[in-house]
């Protein structure tokens, strides 16, 4: 080996996934009120080689084991360490268990890199990116490594996110495309809260709004990532507008692991339909009930044979607290619960009626 | 049964700077007063901010037949209540710490805000008035983190010179941004008369305490200068050397270190920052610090230990890396609860920054070997042979205080029932 053609740092062994499989948390940044990135490394120095977009898959222990993949947020050009990017899921137990345990220092079994979602955002194609969310997490490794090995080549990055507080990376996006005049930047929000000034677009993504973020979006590959509601209505979207969809490459964020909030945190903003019912599912015994407008968690799972524990019925005992699994909904309680519990997946279903199609542990 | 005035005068004839008689240390009657006047109208240390970190948190403790709930609300406030449901009088809750909503009794369901209002009655008519049924209130008070409560209608208002004077030299440690690492309840086979005495004293540490001893010198609290052998006033000489030279380095970044001595106030106590040996750094067995992660800003680890005591319950060593915290309850007159707790910077991980071996152990062997002591004690007082024996005015001078401001504390309290019976 022609030792004197690398300098001392490429010296570190490459990270092998038949042989390593243990990552040290190395820091953990909050990104927004509900999401971390989480930075590990190996035990001893590892170099990781993976393509921008790939996820590593994580054994956490809870509930006894569960495996989730996460997509390395990290630019494949800074190979020392990897860096995943997650969202707190109401319910999901893999992200909470990051969330509220993982600290630097601690450690954690993985397998990878793997996974085939990958751009080269320097090379010839002209390239559009769209993500909502945590699906955002891809694109930033993508949009991060051309960063870091020259300058993406031409790239329109857009984004989704529920209010201006949600975006995550807005900064350092920002940053990038000050940095980087190829790099156009779009967001736009469901909401923007009085909170955070906003002067992006401001609804859910429409063909029109599309056309004014990247107008010649029909001639570029598209990179699309997000819950599964969001794909489809982009696909949609651009079947409409007679897009190539040859060029179109999509990826769910989560690999069908944690599914649960994000996916109906977006349907819970699809247009309100004023009649509409939702779908009550309870997996442990396997119920499920269709409930419609107004209708209490606890009544649906009364009409649907079962009898959960309840006292006061109006929120202040606290009684029938449970577990929402997905989901989303409107909760007027009396005191009975408190916001961290709330925070972790927990609703008074006496005084909980859906937003969205929900699952709910009883 | 003794009858009041028997206790009354047992009281009056007490001898200063003699340990107290028999009765005071075995007598359930007495036990019952102390409960009553001691415990029942002063400030109670009961313990520290970082037992309830977020809304919704909450510790009981007793004290006597009493139960209280200290429960931290929305805004962060503390509140305290009888945990006692004000339908059957049912206790509401039965954890020495958990995490509620509102507070539900189990019982019936009587349901209560976090500011005690009841809001919930069924099947109770609507002639009932829920606004007279709210639970009832006790004071409490965080003082830099260490929470004292009060269940007296009307409380000591000198807790206000305690604050004062102990903020400035608490709040540097920083109890906000603490956790607590272990903590641990010992009972004492002894009056609490005892644990109190045996603790305002290092007479016996030389003899006893074998690790507390290594960072921490008997001196500080006082010798007899003329007994001292060679090697003993070599000791005394470097000892007041070190605490000269440390107060003023301590006091020049800003550490409050001199002795405060309010030992005679109602809400009694006394603080001043202690030169450690060796290292310095803390209550270890190598006197370095037990976490790694020092606390508040603290950039230096060579702070020595801050003792704070109160009467009538508690006392408190701050370090540089970690806060340990006694509060002593009783529960028969010859039983005795001593709750020890541990705090280390909250973002100090075990194993990592620190072992719970090494930060527990100095304080869990003292403990165990003061039991001992406190047993033998309480033993002796049992014997007819007993009689109040004097306490060295060079090393026990502190155990004379306490002695002293319990039987000041008794006295008031039959002087104003007199008061009372006069007015009627
Ligand atoms: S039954 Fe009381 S909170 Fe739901
Ligand atoms: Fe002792």
């Amino acid at each position: 080996m022609a030792d004197e053609k690398l300098t001392e740092v490429t010296r570190v062994p490459l990270w092998d996934p038949e042989q390593d499989d243990v990552l040290v948390c190395r820091q953990v940044r909050q990104e927004t009120h509900d999401v971390k990135t989480f930075v590990f490394s190996g035990r001893e120095p590892r170099a990781f080689r993976f393509y921008p977009g790939q996820y590593m898959t994580f054994d956490l222990p809870v509930e006894g084991m569960v495996t989730r993949c996460y997509t390395i947020s990290a630019s494949a050009a800074r190979p020392y360490r990897v860096e995943i990017t997650v969202k707190r899921v109401p319910g999901g137990p893999g992200s909470n268990w990051l969330h509220d345990y993982m600290v630097p220092g601690k450690e954690v079994n993985v397998s990878g890199p793997g996974g085939e979602f990958t751009a080269d955002a320097t090379g010839e194609d002209k390239l559009l990116f769209l993500s909502a969310g945590s699906g955002i997490t891809p694109m930033m490794s993508m949009t991060r490594t051309a960063c870091d090995l020259s300058e993406p080549s031409d790239l329109h990055f857009v984004h989704a996110a529920r209010s201006p507080a949600d975006i995550i990376f807005r900064d350092e996006l920002a940053l990038l495309a000050t940095q980087n005049p190829s790099l156009k930047l779009a967001f736009t929000c469901e909401t923007a809260s009085a909170n955070h000034s906003w002067s992006g677009y401001t609804g859910r993504l429409s063909l029109q709004m599309l056309s004014l973020m990247s107008p010649d979006f029909l001639e570029r590959k598209i990179f699309c990532c997000g819950p599964a509601l969001f794909m489809e209505g982009v696909r949609n979207m651009l079947q409409q507008a007679g897009f190539n969809m040859e060029k179109y490459y999509e990826e769910s964020f989560d690999f069908g692991a944690e599914t649960a909030g994000d996916l109906e945190e977006y349907a819970s903003v699809a247009p309100e339909i004023s009649d509409q019912t939702f779908r009550v599912s309870f997996p442990k015994t396997g119920h499920v009930v269709e409930c419609g407008p107004g209708m209490t968690v606890l009544s649906a799972a009364r009409e649907a044979g079962l009898l959960p524990v309840s006292s006061c019925q109006r929120g202040i005992c606290g009684t029938c607290k449970s577990k929402l699994i997905s989901g989303q909904v409107d909760m007027q309680h009396g005191g009975g619960i408190r916001q961290r519990e709330i925070d972790q997946g927990k609703i008074l279903i006496c005084c909980s009626t859906p937003l969205s199609d929900i699952e709910v542990e009883i | 049964m003794r009858s009041t005035s028997e206790i009354q005068s047992l009281v009056n004839r007490r001898q200063k700077n003699k340990s107290l008689e028999a009765p005071f240390y075995n007598a359930a009657e007495i036990l019952d007063l102390d409960i009553d006047v001691i415990f029942g109208k002063h400030w109670i240390f009961v313990a520290v901010d970082p037992e309830l970190p977020e809304p919704g948190d909450c510790v009981t403790v007793e004290i006597g037949n009493a139960s209280i709930l200290i429960l931290r609300g929305d805004d962060m406030e503390l509140r305290a209540f009888h945990n006692v449901c004000r339908h059957r009088g049912a206790r509401l809750i039965d954890e020495r710490a958990t995490t509620i909503g509102n507070i539900v009794c189990r019982y019936h369901g009587w349901s209560y805000n976090e500011d005690g209002e009841l809001i919930l009655a069924e099947h109770m008519g609507s002639g009932f008035d829920k606004s007279c049924h709210g639970l009832k209130t006790v004071h409490v008070r965080s003082i830099a983190g260490l929470i004292f409560i009060c269940l007296a209608k009307d409380a000591p208002e000198d807790i206000e010179d305690l604050a004062r004077t102990m903020e400035p030299y608490i709040a540097p440690h920083d109890i906000a941004h603490c956790k607590v690492a272990h903590s641990s309840e010992l009972i004492e086979e002894g009056n609490w008369k005892l644990t109190m005495e045996n603790n305002r004293e290092c007479y016996h540490c030389e003899g006893n305490h074998p690790q507390l001893t290594v960072p921490l010198s008997e001196f500080g609290f006082g010798f007899s200068p003329d007994e001292l052998d060679e090697r003993r006033s070599g000791d005394v000489k470097k000892y007041l050397e070190s605490v000269a030279r440390d107060h003023q380095r301590w006091e020049s970044c800003g550490l409050p270190s001199a002795e405060e001595d309010h030992l005679a106030n109602v809400t009694g106590f006394r603080t001043m920052r202690l030169p450690l040996s060796w290292e310095g750094e803390s209550h270890t067995l190598d006197t370095k610090v037990a976490s790694k992660k020092l606390l508040g800003s603290f950039t230096d680890a060579k702070l020595g230990g801050l003792s704070f005591w109160t009467h009538p319950n508690s006392w408190h060593h701050f370090m540089s890396d970690h806060i340990v915290t006694f509060s002593v309850l009783p529960l028969a007159p010859n039983r005795t609860l001593v709750r020890t707790t541990w705090l280390v910077h909250k973002d100090a991980i075990e194993n990592q920054d620190y072992t719970l071996d090494n930060l527990t152990q100095v304080w869990t062997m003292t403990n165990l070997q003061d039991a001992m002591l406190v047993r033998l004690a309480q033993l002796g007082s049992e014997q007819p042979a007993y009689e109040p024996g004097p306490y060295s005015t060079f090393t026990e001078p502190h155990v004379e205080a306490f002695c002293d401001w319990y039987i000041k504390r008794l006295q008031n309290h039959f002087a104003e029932t007199k008061a009372e019976l006069a007015a009627e």
